[in-house]
């Protein structure tokens, strides 16, 4: 189906004949606050560049076959309880996910499920939760006693976005630097040696409320705390994880090879509107 | 003595902020007074006892359920007063005891309702035992305040275990934490309960029915045995008639199930009814006075209020959370709503945090609706989601750098200002259809203070 954007003025008539398949890491139990929001907004911004999206879910005994199907991942957060059967699953799966993050598909994995990329999460009595362990990073939760980690949050990204076309209107283009949401955590995370963080905490607290540092970047794969949920006020970041998975899924024919996908823009002044609220919210200046 | 300094103290203070127009006063007296003595609650119930306390626990439908409850024990002829709505934290009950009572603290009324919000509940238990205890139902709000839906229903059951057999518990049956709650057991180390004290209100008909899961259900996991729930009809969120795969636990047998008419619409407000008619009928008042009230009853501020401003009728809908949102969203679609205005704003009361917009099923009703505006703190925000809940793809925006924003369903229209906003969809608003009023809890006092010029809490 022809989609039709009216952007700045000009008629952009674009049909990409792309299909993307996003799995979607246990959609009914780790779907807390918002997550699916993120879902939705990949999928409609595929859609809305004529990419035609399945979504998978991958639910408690889903199969590795249908895991190896998706392009691209998504997992969210969840309440203890639900988290805990979720560990159980995945550690059996655990090769199968690694392999595939190593492998370069690229995935967002928010709060309870990036912790666990971990290799381990540390309660407050002391005992340990283990992780996957494919990435080096850990999480301790110091207890009710400690103030949790609430609040906006405004974080200059680690990331080279000139690759993709970024579709920000003229008037909030400095703002395509950074990404908002919103952070809710008891649990401090700690980036070991190879693991970039997804950015540098301008305003709000990150990945300790110490050394400034938000997420986390390996390969392909995002770790973050960021609710909102992070996607629709970042389209610069959705679209960068449309991108990384149409550029996996359609490697450039022949030997000179620049992978030229490039997504068309779309009218996205209400994602960069609610972007800027938040930044004037947390005083920020851009 | 020193309490009657208190009592005096507090309806001061009440009154000066009644006078200044500073909300009216329903939560500062309270705070002054416990933080003088923090036995207060206590010294004034021990020199009451004729007085009885209806004590209500739940996310959703606490203040229309007071409502009701008050409607119909006044129609009754028993002196009845509540804490203000909203006011549910423990300053608000101290607050409205303090203006009930004379200055010997001798509070002259025979029932106290209360409403208890999820974290108060344990707290408000050690201060005094209810003798009635009504449970609605536990649904994920402002997580950012109150923690998780399942850490909070451990410690409703462990604080549950303190209550004397004084208390009759009245419990939702279709919620399957709150009706776990009721547990019956024999293992040690859980709760053994009188069965003549607990009693279970749930729906029966299948006309109620939904077909599909809305999207933010909680509780869908046994609370017994961790394992998925089975549910023969779904009413509304994780609301219906369920049963354990595994284990035995299931919906309670022995449930009220009949809700008498009312005016009140939504699947929603039946809970409330049942939960009200069962406790008064407990109490001992006539079918005829209870069936009368609810069919006669007004809704309370913000819950289905219907006002008239400017000749033209506009009826608000609380909608702090995906449930209620839901419940609003699908009550004024069977009421064919056509024009409709939301307000979300993130201050306290609201909960900071706005992720959960996209737990709302805003894409099986939107599509319906003929002009949506938008405003509150966060109107960004939830026009993006509206925004991705279009069923069309095409947008056609003029090239200026404002909105509104058309598609081949709707007209929406995003208006920060709220004053703005509620003008623009008065104008907008045929004479003959009723604008939708879809806020939060702030929002919702905000909007009810600029349509009839007083503000509330």
């Amino acid at each position: 189906m022809p989609i039709l954007q009216l952007t700045d003025g000009m008629i952009l008539i674009r049909i990409m004949n792309y299909e993307l398949t996003i799995g979607w890491l246990y959609p009914e139990l780790m779907s807390t606050y918002g997550d699916r929001g993120n879902i939705i907004v990949l999928q409609k911004r595929c859609q809305w560049r004529g990419i035609s999206v399945e979504i998978k879910r991958l639910d408690l005994g889903f199969k590795i076959s249908d895991l190896k199907k998706c392009n691209l991942l998504f997992m969210g957060g969840a309440q203890d309880r639900q988290q805990q059967m979720v560990a159980e699953d995945l550690l059996r799966k655990r090769d199968d996910l690694k392999k595939m993050i190593e492998n370069q598909t690229p995935g967002l994995y928010i709060c309870g499920a990036y912790q666990f990329l971990g290799k381990y999460y540390k309660e407050a009595n002391g005992k340990i939760i283990n992780g996957s362990g494919i990435l080096n990073l850990y999480t301790e939760n110091p207890g009710e006693n400690f103030k949790r980690l609430i609040g906006n949050i405004i974080v200059k990204l680690n990331l080279n976005l000139s690759q993709i076309v970024v579709s920000a209107p003229i008037p909030y283009r400095n703002y395509i630097y950074d990404v908002v949401g919103f952070e809710n955590h008891g649990g401090k995370t700690y980036l070991g040696k190879g693991i970039k963080p997804l950015g540098k905490v301008i305003k709000g607290f990150g990945n300790n409320g110490v050394d400034k540092t938000e997420g986390a970047i390996y390969k392909n794969s995002f770790g973050s705390y960021l609710h909102g949920p992070i996607l629709p006020k970042n389209p610069h970041f959705a679209d960068y994880l449309i991108t990384l998975a149409l550029k996996k899924k359609y490697p450039p024919r022949g030997k000179a090879g620049k992978n030229t996908i490039e997504l068309p823009r779309l009218d996205d002044l209400l994602e960069w509107q609610a972007h800027k609220a938040i930044a004037k919210r947390l005083a920020v200046a851009i | 003595m020193f309490n009657i300094s208190l009592v005096v103290l507090g309806k001061f203070i009440a009154l000066v902020s009644r006078i200044l127009n500073l909300g009216n006063g329903s939560t500062w007296p309270g705070h002054v007074a416990v933080s003088i003595n923090k036995n207060f609650i206590k010294n004034v119930l021990k020199l009451n006892p004729q007085l009885k306390i209806i004590l209500i626990a739940g996310t959703n439908g606490k203040t229309t359920t007071g409502k009701l409850i008050q409607t119909i024990l006044e129609k009754a002829n028993y002196r009845v007063f509540q804490n203000e709505s909203g006011a549910n934290l423990l300053n608000g009950i101290t607050s409205s005891m303090l203006l009930h009572s004379n200055i010997l603290s001798t509070i002259n009324y025979d029932y106290a309702i209360f409403e208890v919000d999820e974290n108060t509940l344990p707290l408000a238990l050690k201060e005094f035992m209810p003798d009635y205890l009504i449970v609605l139902n536990l649904f994920r709000d402002q997580l950012d305040r109150y923690g998780e839906v399942n850490t909070i229903a451990d410690k409703w059951k462990q604080t549950l275990k303190s209550l004397p057999e004084s208390t009759t518990l009245i419990l939702n049956s279709d919620d399957p934490q709150v009706a776990y709650l009721g547990a019956q057991s024999n293992p040690p180390g859980r709760w053994n309960r009188s069965d003549t004290l607990v009693f279970y209100f749930g729906l029966n008909d299948k006309k109620f029915t939904q077909t599909k899961y809305q999207h933010a259900v909680d509780s869908t996991y046994c609370p017994n045995c961790s394992s998925k729930l089975r549910y023969h009809s779904i009413y509304y969120s994780h609301l219906g008639d369920w049963d354990c795969r595994k284990c035995d636990n299931k919906r309670p047998k022995n449930i009220f199930s009949y809700p008498p008419p009312s005016p009140l619409t939504g699947i929603y407000n039946k809970y409330n009814i049942l939960a009200a008619v069962l406790v008064t009928k407990k109490i001992g008042v006539s079918d005829e006075i209870i069936y009368n009230s609810i069919k006669t009853f007004t809704p309370a501020f913000g819950r289905q209020e219907i006002l008239s401003v400017d000749d033209k009728k506009v009826q608000i809908f609380l909608s702090k959370n995906p449930t209620s949102f839901n419940e609003s969203l699908r009550t004024i679609s069977s009421l064919k709503a056509k024009n409709v205005l939301l307000v979300l704003n993130d201050r306290i009361p609201d909960g900071r945090d706005v992720s959960w917009i996209w737990d709302v099923d805003f894409d099986d009703y939107v599509n319906d609706f003929e002009n949506i505006i938008i405003s509150g703190d966060r109107c960004y925000d939830l026009g993006l989601r509206i925004k991705y809940a279009c069923k069309f793809s095409i947008f056609i925006r003029q090239p200026t750098d404002q909105f509104p924003m058309k598609n081949s369903n709707f007209n929406f229209q995003i208006e920060e200002d709220l004053k703005n906003a509620i003008g623009l969809s008065l104008k907008r608003l045929p004479k003959s259809e009723v604008l939708y009023i879809l806020p939060t809890y702030s929002a919702m006092l905000e909007v009810r203070k600029i349509l009839t010029g007083k503000r509330i809490l």
